[in-house]
C-alpha cells in the first residue's frame, strides 16, 4: 500500500514535469474504478465514460497546482461521483421537460438501463435506489472509503452517510442473499 | 455481506469498459499534450497573438490586390499525385461529413460510417456526440453507430445546430425558422433566445461559460450568456455577415461577410481589426487552428477562377495552395498540423501540411466516396469538422 502511494506520488510528480508515460500510469491505475463507480451510479455506459473522462480532464487542468502530498484517488473520486449524482438527477429532470414542443425520447439503450446488463444481481437492486444512495454505497463498497471520508467527499453530515448506507444495504441485502444461493 | 458486495461491484458487467478506457485516454492524452506547450511558452503567447494582429493590420492596410498577391509568391511544393480513394487521414481524429446521401463519419483509417439521413451536422466539442438536423427535428447521435440519443421536434425547420460544453453542462443552440433556441443537457427546458435572427449559424464562445454569438435580423451582432441572459452585447452593422468564427481561446471573433472586409472583434464584440481581401476576392471559409494563434482561410477570385488557401502563422501570411477553381471548406486537423480543403471542381479533397516542409495529399472521387453504389453526381460533400477523438 505504501509502495502504491509512492508510485502514485511519483506519477503525479512525473506528469507535472511533462511525462506522458507517468500520466498514463496514473490514468491506467485509476480509470477502471472511476469508470465503474460512475457506471454504477448512472447505469449508462456513455454517460459514465463522459463523467470519468471529465474527471481526468479536470485533473490535467489542475495538474500544475496539485499538492503531491495528497492522494490522487479521493480527489478524482470526489469529482466523478458528484458529477455522476448530478447526471442521474438531471436525467430524471430531463424526462420531465415540458415545452410547447414534443421531446422525443430516443429508443437507444444509452438513455435506458440495459435490461441484460442490469437484469440480475446486485446492480439491478442498486439501480432501484436514488442516485444519492447509490453513490454512498459505491463509495463505501467499491472504492472502500470510510463513512467519515464519504461525508467529506460528498459534503454531507456523517449521520446522513450512515443512514444512506443502512437503507442502501437493506435494499441490497435480499438480492445478495439470492445470489449466494 | 459487505465484502461480498465489494466483490460483486468489482465483477459486475460494465459495458464497453476497454473501449471506453481507450477513447478516454486518447482525449486525456490530447488535453495533456495541449497543456505542455502552454506551460513552457506562456510568455510567447501574447507575442504571437500580437503578431497575428499585426499581420492582419498589414493585410487591412495593403492596397487592393497586394495583400493576397504578395502571398502568391510562395510557391506550392510537395504536391503528391492524387490518391484515387480515401484510404487514411494524415492526422489523428475523425471527420464529420455531410453529403446528399446523409451524414458520415470518416475514421482515421479511411473507413466511413453513414449515421443517417440528416441534412446538417456538427461535432460536440470533444467528439462524443454529433448534433444533426432532419427537417423539423434536432437529433443528438452517438458517432460510432449513429444511434439516436435524443431528439427534439420543432414546428419549423431546424438548422445550424451547434453544441457547447460536455457531459452535464451541455447546451445546443440551433435555428428553427427565424428564431434561435437553446436546449440544455441539464434538464432545463428548451428555450427561445431570440425571435428574429439572420440566416447565420450561431457560434459558441469557447470556454466554460455558455456565451453565444449570433446575428439578428437587423444586422446586430449579439454576444450573450444564454444561462444568465446578463450583459447582452450588441454591435450593429453586420447585415452582410455570413459566418461567425471564434478563436479557440475565445479572444477573437472573426465575422465572415459577403463583402471583402471581414471584421475581427474581441470577446465583447468590439472591432479590433479588419481582414481585407483585394477587390473581386471572396472569403469562402475561415478557421482558427486548435491553438488559436493561427488563422486559415480559403479565398476565391471569381474573375480569375482562382482559389487560394492562406495561413497566418503569427509571423507572416503565406499561401499554402493556389490554383484554378474554387476551394471551399477549410478545416484544421485536431493536432493543428494539417488542413483539409474541399476542391469541388476537381472532385477532390486536399490535405495540406500547414507546418514543416510543404506537402499536399490530394484525394480524388470524393463525391463517389459518399455515394457508394451511386453515380457520385450529387453536390460536393461538405466537411463539417475534424474532431478530437481518434
Amino acid at each position: 500500500m505504501a509502495s502504491a502511494g509512492r508510485d502514485e506520488r511519483a506519477w503525479v510528480r512525473g506528469a507535472q514535469a511533462g511525462s506522458a508515460s507517468d500520466l498514463e500510469a496514473l490514468f491506467r491505475n485509476h480509470w477502471p474504478r472511476a469508470y465503474r463507480a460512475a457506471y454504477l451510479v448512472v447505469h449508462d455506459a456513455a454517460a459514465a465514460e463522459d463523467i470519468a473522462q471529465e474527471g481526468f480532464l479536470a485533473a490535467v487542468r489542475a495538474l500544475d497546482g496539485f499538492d503531491r502530498r495528497r492522494p490522487f484517488g479521493p480527489w478524482l473520486h470526489r469529482i466523478v461521483v458528484n458529477r455522476a449524482i448530478d447526471w442521474a438527477r438531471a436525467r430524471t429532470l430531463r424526462r420531465e421537460v415540458g415545452d410547447e414542443t414534443a421531446l422525443e425520447r430516443a429508443p437507444a439503450p444509452v438513455e435506458q438501463e440495459n435490461p441484460r446488463e442490469l437484469s440480475g444481481g446486485v446492480t439491478a437492486a442498486l439501480a432501484a435506489l436514488s442516485p444519492e444512495h447509490r453513490a454512498v454505497i459505491v463509495l463505501r463498497y467499491l472504492l472502500e472509503y470510510s463513512p467519515g471520508e464519504i461525508a467529506d467527499l460528498l459534503d454531507l453530515p456523517r449521520g446522513t452517510v450512515n443512514s444512506r448506507l443502512r437503507r442502501g444495504l437493506d435494499a441490497l441485502a435480499g438480492q445478495i442473499t439470492v445470489e449466494e444461493r | 455481506m459487505e465484502p461480498e458486495l465489494g466483490r460483486l461491484f468489482l465483477t459486475a458487467p460494465v459495458p464497453d469498459e476497454l473501449d471506453a478506457q481507450r477513447r478516454a485516454w486518447n482525449v486525456v492524452r490530447a488535453a495533456y499534450a495541449e497543456r505542455e506547450p502552454v506551460r513552457h511558452r506562456r510568455g510567447l503567447r501574447p507575442i504571437l497573438a500580437l503578431a497575428v494582429l499585426a499581420v492582419l493590420v498589414a493585410a487591412a492596410l495593403s492596397p487592393p490586390g497586394r495583400a493576397v498577391g504578395d502571398w502568391l509568391r510562395d510557391s506550392v511544393r510537395g504536391e503528391e499525385p492524387a490518391q484515387p480513394a480515401l484510404v487514411r487521414l494524415p492526422a489523428p481524429g475523425r471527420l464529420l461529413v455531410t453529403s446528399d446521401t446523409g451524414v458520415w463519419v470518416v475514421q482515421e483509417d479511411g473507413s466511413k460510417r453513414r449515421l443517417g439521413d440528416y441534412g446538417d451536422a456538427s461535432w460536440s466539442p470533444r467528439g462524443l456526440h454529433v448534433i444533426a438536423a432532419q427537417g423539423r427535428r434536432l437529433v443528438a447521435l452517438e458517432p460510432e453507430k449513429g444511434e439516436v440519443r435524443w431528439a427534439l421536434s420543432r414546428s419549423a425547420a431546424v438548422r445550424d445546430a451547434r453544441w457547447s460544453g460536455g457531459g452535464l453542462d451541455t447546451r445546443v443552440a440551433y435555428r428553427s425558422g427565424n428564431s434561435l433556441r437553446v436546449v440544455a443537457g441539464d434538464g432545463a427546458p428548451d428555450r427561445l433566445v431570440a425571435r428574429r435572427i439572420a440566416p447565420v449559424a450561431p457560434a459558441w464562445k469557447p470556454g466554460d461559460e455558455h456565451v453565444l454569438a449570433y446575428v439578428d435580423s437587423g444586422g446586430g451582432l449579439n454576444i450573450v450568456n444564454v444561462d444568465t441572459r446578463a450583459g447582452r452585447l450588441v454591435t450593429h452593422g453586420f447585415e452582410s455577415a455570413r459566418a461567425l468564427v471564434w478563436s479557440p481561446d475565445g479572444r477573437f471573433l472573426l465575422v465572415v461577410t459577403k463583402v471583402r472586409r471581414h471584421p475581427i472583434l474581441n470577446a465583447r464584440g468590439r472591432p479590433l481589426r479588419t481582414l481585407e481581401l483585394p477587390k473581386g476576392h471572396v472569403l469562402v471559409d475561415a478557421s482558427f487552428a486548435p491553438r488559436g494563434d493561427v488563422l486559415a482561410y480559403t479565398d476565391f477570385a471569381p474573375g480569375r477562377e482562382q482559389g487560394t488557401v492562406v495561413v497566418h502563422d503569427g509571423r507572416r501570411a503565406r499561401t499554402v495552395q493556389s490554383g484554378e477553381g474554387r476551394l471551399e471548406d477549410v478545416v484544421w486537423s485536431p493536432n493543428g498540423r494539417w488542413l483539409l480543403v474541399g476542391r469541388p471542381d476537381a472532385d477532390q479533397w486536399l490535405f495540406l501540411r500547414s507546418s514543416g516542409s510543404p506537402r499536399i495529399d490530394a484525394v480524388s472521387d470524393i463525391r463517389r466516396e459518399f455515394d457508394p453504389g451511386g453515380e457520385g453526381a450529387g453536390s460536393f460533400p461538405r466537411v463539417a469538422g475534424w474532431c478530437c477523438v481518434p
